[in-house]
């Protein structure tokens, strides 16, 4: 449902993403992992169309990103870390604008905004200015705009970023059914216990590159460490793991 | 120990220089501009003031009196300006800036922190009326031959003066904050400077200054004068400045007013600091909060947009950039500026007496259509570089959303392109059309110049859409920025360039024309194909500015990032 062929950015003489494939089938949730400045952000703006790819390919439902922009972005879902909004819409009005984009008949936006908006505990606030909201708010309400359309894919920028326990918690659900129904995630994180949690397959990306690449099981074994959690694991194959004694 | 008040100034001092270091593209040209311009300015206050000065030298005791009472006036405008701009600069300095969450978690106390934010208010707010009076005192200083010491008691003079509307200012924002949230304080301050300045504005213009150039109102001009004293302007700092720089002039040292002058800026400052003291906090932790706001729906504007033929994305597109711009206070005041300055201009064709000299006014008359012409298309491209040249840059960080969403660029600048032409249009059509009217230029003007004005504002708002695509500043503070950044100075040389040549392109044939019905003579087929090929050239000239315009505005668009 996502394939990403040989994917490559450079800024300058700095190559940001070297060479990086995947392919997410539908129903699967894809972990993509790895620590700051490896080029999570930069792979995942680029599958969304919000930074062109010096080389490579992106494909979403088997439309080409670069050829078919349109067919592409139609079938994709797409929540940043950050929730930047029209501050002076209101939630419904933003949900209404968003479906517009989408070329969505103004009778389902109503039914489907409806629906998400108290799914994500919204719909009390439905007719405030988004300026009003709180950031883990305008987060639920960013969700509630990539899942209108019905995507085929999904693509989540840390997605626990600002949520409470209550949130976090509703957005893992929602995931999972999501992939129940065949709709695919790639899913950026930090959180490795949630990637542990919800992920299928996980990527992990340093320095431009994917390192490593498998089940969180298939990790364990590449790593070669006998610890139950991830976050050992990680550490190993990133090289991380020489943390110093810190005074404070 | 932390350190002292001027500490906190250090990150303004610091980003300023960075911001120079870090020489973006066109910031030479931008610098050159803004920097001859201002110099300009100075220069031309500078030439006027050191003029009216040495001609009233002539006059003995009614030229010093002119003096005295202009330099009273001066100050009392600028007690009222710097009053007002600190009222709106202690609001941004004192509750809305981005870094008083890090310097209120420090550990630095409140007087420290009161002193760098006044600090901050005072040059915000005086920097302007400073530069002004620099030319002006200056001027007045070497007209009259004035001692050194006038130029050091006028700094002496202009910086307590300063500081007491300041202080006044941050004591009624801190007021106004206590009562309302500091973001609708904003608004509603926005909203009243600006009816402020639409007020002196449409006063200024119509009481018709240019009555007192004629030498039958003569009488009129005393009376005007002595309407100027009041009783309660000897107990304001302005007559205090006033009188004090008078004194100056003659090199006396006026220590009463200078004094009072002092002691007054003083005396409010620690005021201030202990009304802040007493109430920052409170009135801070307040602006924090995030309440319900009040806004207009506009649900009619939804079903109006329903009607018009557009696409679902171009509906969308719509609503939200209308919704967007009027419940923003800060972007839909400025229409009330725009409608001032509109009604002045048309008003000035109103009181326009050409007939005065009635064998030229015919000739002057449709001469005067051009000029309104270009004047007109002036007003279009200064409206477009405010209200359309920001229109992509309006997106800010949230233009993430229009990009992941399947809709192509050219419509999205398509749909800024018809959100700013058609108001535009409607302005430029009335302006033209109005005045026009009011000249009583010839049907045949009447016609080309609305039939031009249409072209010229579509080409001049293509101009401006295409290019705020391709100079945007998402991260702008406000779009008052963007209209000033590299792109909008080039696009106003651009647009300048454009409307000369298109006038001259339109005049030349429309005025042989005109010279040929007037004397009744046949014009020679070969000009009358010059004449066409003149017209044809300003019609493609309109329709290539807008086309690339917008092409490339598309180009770069989807080659962002």
């Amino acid at each position: 449902m996502i394939l990403v062929e040989s994917l490559v950015k450079t800024f300058g003489s700095f190559k940001a993403v070297d060479d990086v494939s995947l392919e997410v089938p539908a129903g699967e949730i894809h972990g993509f992992l790895g620590p700051n400045g490896a080029g999570k952000t930069t792979t995942i703006c680029m599958i969304a169309g919000l930074l062109k790819p010096t080389a490579g390919r992106v494909a979403i439902d088997g439309h080409d990103l670069a050829r078919e922009p349109e067919a592409a972005k139609k079938a994709l879902g797409f929540i940043p870390d950050r929730p930047f909004l029209y501050e002076k819409l209101t939630a419904a009005e933003f949900l209404r604008f968003h479906g517009g984009l989408y070329g969505m008949e103004a009778a389902a936006v109503e039914a489907r905004a409806h629906e998400l908006l108290e799914l994500f505990e919204l719909l009390g606030w439905r007719d405030e200015l988004v300026e009003s909201f709180s950031h883990g708010m305008k987060q639920r309400l960013v969700m509630c705009a990539a899942f209108l359309h019905r995507p085929r894919a999904v693509l989540v920028d840390e997605p626990m970023v600002g949520l409470d326990p209550r949130g976090a918690r509703l957005i893992k659900g929602i995931f999972r059914v999501m992939s129940r129904k065949g709709v695919a995630v790639l899913m950026s994180t930090h959180t490795l216990e949630v990637a542990e949690e919800m992920c299928d397959r996980i990527s992990i990306i340093q320095e431009g590159r994917i390192i490593a690449r498998g089940t969180v099981s298939e990790l364990h074994a590449l790593a070669g460490t006998d610890d139950p959690q991830l976050t050992p694991v990680f550490l190993k194959l990133t090289g991380g793991s020489a943390l110093q004694e810190i005074e404070l | 120990m932390t350190q002292a008040f001027p500490w906190l100034l250090l990150p303004v001092f610091w980003s300023a220089r960075n911001r120079a270091r870090r020489r973006e593209k066109g910031d030479g040209l931008r610098a050159g501009l803004f920097g001859g311009l201002g110099l300009g300015v100075a220069a031309a206050i500078f030439a006027i003031v050191f003029w009216l000065t040495w001609q009233l030298l002539d006059y003995e005791e009614l030229g010093d009196y002119l003096v005295r009472l202009g330099l009273g006036w001066l100050f009392l405008t600028f007690l009222s300006f710097v009053a007002f701009s600190a009222v709106v600069s202690a609001l941004s300095t004192f509750f809305l800036s981005e870094d008083l969450r890090l310097l209120l978690a420090a550990p630095v106390p409140s007087e420290r922190l009161f002193h760098s934010r006044f600090a901050r208010t005072v040059g915000q707010s005086a920097w302007m009326v400073v530069a002004f009076l620099l030319p002006v005192l200056l001027a007045i200083g070497l007209a009259r031959c004035a001692p050194t010491a006038y130029y050091f008691l006028a700094v002496a003079t202009v910086l307590p003066f300063v500081v007491i509307p300041s202080a006044l200012g941050a004591m009624v924002t801190l007021g106004l904050v206590s009562v309302f949230p500091a973001r609708r304080a904003r608004d509603v301050l926005m909203l009243m400077g600006l009816l402020f300045a639409v007020a002196i504005v449409l006063l200024l213009r119509f009481i018709r200054p240019e009555r007192l150039l004629s030498v039958q109102s003569l009488p009129d001009v005393t009376a005007f004068f002595a309407t100027l004293q009041s009783p309660v302007t000897p107990f304001l700092p302005s007559f205090w400045a006033g009188e004090s720089l008078f004194l100056a002039l003659r090199g006396q040292v006026d220590l009463l007013h200078l004094g009072a002058l002092w002691t007054t800026a003083l005396a409010l400052t620690v005021l201030a600091r202990a009304a802040y003291g007493r109430q920052y906090f409170a009135a801070w932790s307040k602006a924090q909060e995030a309440r319900k706001a009040r806004f207009t729906r506009l649900s009619l504007l939804d079903s109006l947009v329903l009607r018009l033929p557009l696409s679902r994305p171009g509906r969308a597109l719509l609503v939200k950039d209308v919704k967007v711009f009027l419940r923003d206070t800060t972007q839909w005041s400025q229409l009330l500026l725009l409608l001032a300055l509109a009604l002045v201009y048309v008003y000035n064709f109103r009181v326009l007496d050409l007939d005065r000299i009635p064998y030229m006014s015919r000739v002057i008359k449709n001469a005067y259509a051009f000029v309104n012409l270009a004047m007109a298309a002036f007003v279009t491209s200064a409206v477009a570089v405010r209200f359309v040249f920001p229109a992509v840059s309006a997106e800010g960080p949230a233009f993430w959303i229009v990009r992941t969403a399947p809709v192509r660029m050219s419509s999205f600048l398509w749909s800024k392109l018809w959100t700013g032409l058609v108001p535009i249009l409607v302005l430029a059509e009335t302006l033209t059309v109005a005045s026009n009217q009011l000249l009583g230029v010839s049907p045949f003007l009447k016609l080309l110049g609305a039939g031009a004005i249409a072209l010229m504002t579509v080409a001049l708002v293509g101009l401006a859409c295409g290019m705020g695509a391709r100079h945007p500043r998402f991260g702008a503070e406000n779009l008052t920025q963007v209209a000033g950044s590299y792109g909008g100075v080039a696009f106003m040389i651009l647009a300048v360039l454009y409307i000369l040549v298109t006038v001259a392109l339109l005049a030349w044939p429309a005025s042989v024309f005109l010279w040929h019905e007037y004397r009744g003579l046949p014009i020679a087929p070969r000009r009358q194909a010059w004449m066409a090929l003149a017209l044809v050239a300003a019609v493609a000239l309109g329709l290539f500015t807008f086309w690339s315009s917008m092409r490339r505005g598309v180009r770069a668009l989807e080659e962002l990032g």
